[in-house]
């Protein structure tokens, strides 16, 4: 309200006491020579160092590799699909052909005591294949082979890959058997160390392989591959066609 | 040996591991306190502000060492986005503020005596600059490029952690340091300032709570933790960013609207003792 000589007034003259801060003012709040001249422009450099840091995409990542939408690496294309018969945790023989004949599909070696990449990758792909709609998850087929023959009994192995999903497909041979399968897919095989007891670290390869429906192009997905990746390239290669030249 | 908590690539276990830089950093800082309370001594008759200045400042430098310290640095640095922004809540926001609090207030006469300083933390500290350091530091610091690429080193933990230090501490200046020759901020201009950090939704908090996946390829692709899966616990990260900071600045808020109370009871009732003067 204005008062008999025209000044304002108030009730509550602490409103008006902060309203006339001199925080409030117009030249303090936009004139900071010292702020200008020794924190922004240097501040300004270190924001624009992190935010190229976070634009930087990491070396050798597969936009980089090769010229295909896909995050994975195609390792063959034109080929033909796998062929090879272990085990599944029912104890029939699962010939990987005939049963991932027109699914995408992906092999994975591991082992039920693996501490990060087993449990990482079946985690995330189980997440990213949850997530299809019903028709296209029926169309993929998650097959992980145990590189520890030893430890992962069926039991053991059909309770760890039902922690994730129970459509993944559990496949158990000898520790011959497995990495002569993965030698003929060009992985590297598995390592158990001899005499180790009951607690080891069995060394196996860490890509996931993908096989597309058509079974004619393979393609490599390393550790490091992310939700994202995964979300990305699943409808592609459920549509994928081989290159044959 | 480690010296700063930083992603391991380890399966994790509750064997104890020391982090001797983090003790020399809170070393430091203790050491550079008691040199400064022995400089500048609180005042005759002391009616309780200097022990009550130091109760804060030790608490603060407590929360702050338990925050960069082994477990929740550990975790926070590998494995656990959760852990990550409970540390951003301890050592970016609350130890900050209590040991700004706990500074002797003789020692803020250093500033007035070096111009340059004056004029540098004048601008600095100013609530605009002060509000937008806080809040693009924030946003810096949880983006997901900036931390997947600070914590693979022991030096980028570091600066990520300095980093919040500095801009928690640069946010509570306006509200709890003097800069001599300068009026401070009336109690309802600090409320508000509060408020306003209270209720912002910053990027990150959106991006952890929202996001389809993990967002932190730091924790995605890190050991699991019994019992968590990533994205999870960065949503739960992303409750404990809002809620943690909102409930800090509600709490700061209510007690600069007590002592204001209290101050303006005392100044109308001399017989009323008067607020502590923050």
């Amino acid at each position: 309200m204005v008062d008999d000589e025209g000044s304002l007034t108030t009730d509550n003259p602490a409103i008006f006491d902060a309203l006339r801060s001199p925080y409030l003012g117009f030249r303090s709040v936009f004139f900071f020579p010292g702020v200008t001249s020794m924190v922004l422009k240097p501040a300004l450099m270190l924001v624009a160092l992190l935010v190229s840091l976070a634009a930087c995409e990491p070396p050798g990542s597969s936009d980089e590799l090769d010229s295909s939408p896909l995050k994975g690496s195609i390792i063959e294309t034109g080929g033909e699909r796998p062929r090879f018969t272990l085990s599944d945790t029912d104890g029939n023989p699962y010939s990987f052909e005939d049963e991932t004949e027109g699914l995408l599909s992906f092999i994975f070696f591991g082992y039920t005591n693996c501490p990060d990449v087993c449990p990482i990758h079946m985690a995330m792909l189980a997440t990213v294949i949850g997530r299809l709609d019903p028709a296209d998850r029926g169309r993929v087929r998650v097959v992980f082979i145990s590189t520890d023959p030893a430890r992962d009994t069926p039991e053991v192995l059909r309770r760890w890959l039902d922690s994730f999903d129970p459509g993944f497909v559990g496949l158990l041979g000898t520790l011959d058997e497995v990495n002569a399968v993965a030698e003929s897919l060009l992985l590297p095989p598995a390592a158990v160390p001899v005499n180790a007891g009951e607690s080891y670290i069995v060394g196996h390869a860490a890509s996931v392989l993908a096989v597309t429906p058509d079974g004619g192009t393979r393609v490599k997905y390393g550790f490091g591959t992310r939700h994202e990746d995964w979300a990305a390239d699943l409808p592609l290669l459920l549509q994928w066609k081989a290159q044959i030249p | 040996m480690q010296w700063w908590c930083s992603a391991q690539g380890q399966p994790w276990d509750w064997t104890w591991r020391p982090y001797v830089g983090v003790w020399l950093f809170v070393a430091l800082i203790a050491a550079g306190y008691v040199a400064l309370r022995r400089r500048y001594p609180p005042p005759e008759p002391d009616n309780g502000d200097g022990r009550h200045r130091a109760a804060y400042f030790v608490t603060g430098l407590i929360l702050l060492w338990a925050a960069l310290d082994w477990p929740l640095g550990a975790l926070g640095a590998s494995y656990l986005a959760s852990a990550h922004v409970t540390q951003f809540l301890l050592a970016g926001v609350i130890a900050p503020g209590l040991m700004l609090l706990g500074i002797p207030r003789g020692a803020f006469g250093l500033i007035e005596r070096r111009p340059t300083l004056h004029a540098f933390l004048g601008d600095l500290t100013h609530p605009v600059p002060a509000f937008l350091i806080f809040n693009v530091g924030m946003t810096v610091t949880h983006w997901p490029g900036v931390v997947d690429a600070a914590m693979v080193t022991q030096a980028g933990a570091f600066a990520l952690d300095m980093a919040w230090v500095f801009c928690g501490v640069i946010f509570w200046w306006p509200l709890l340091a003097p800069i001599p020759a300068r009026p401070g901020l009336h109690p309802l201009m600090k409320i508000g300032y509060l408020a306003l950090n209270g209720i912002l939704i910053r990027p990150p908090f959106a991006m952890m709570l929202f996001s389809e996946y993990p967002i932190y390829s730091t924790y995605e692709l890190a050991p699991p933790f019994p019992g968590t899966n990533p994205l999870h616990d960065q949503q739960f990260a992303g409750a404990i960013m809002k809620l943690g900071t909102a409930w800090i600045m509600g709490v700061a808020a209510f007690m600069i609207f007590r002592e204001w109370m209290r101050t303006e009871e005392a100044a109308e009732d001399p017989s009323v003792p008067s607020g502590w003067p923050i």
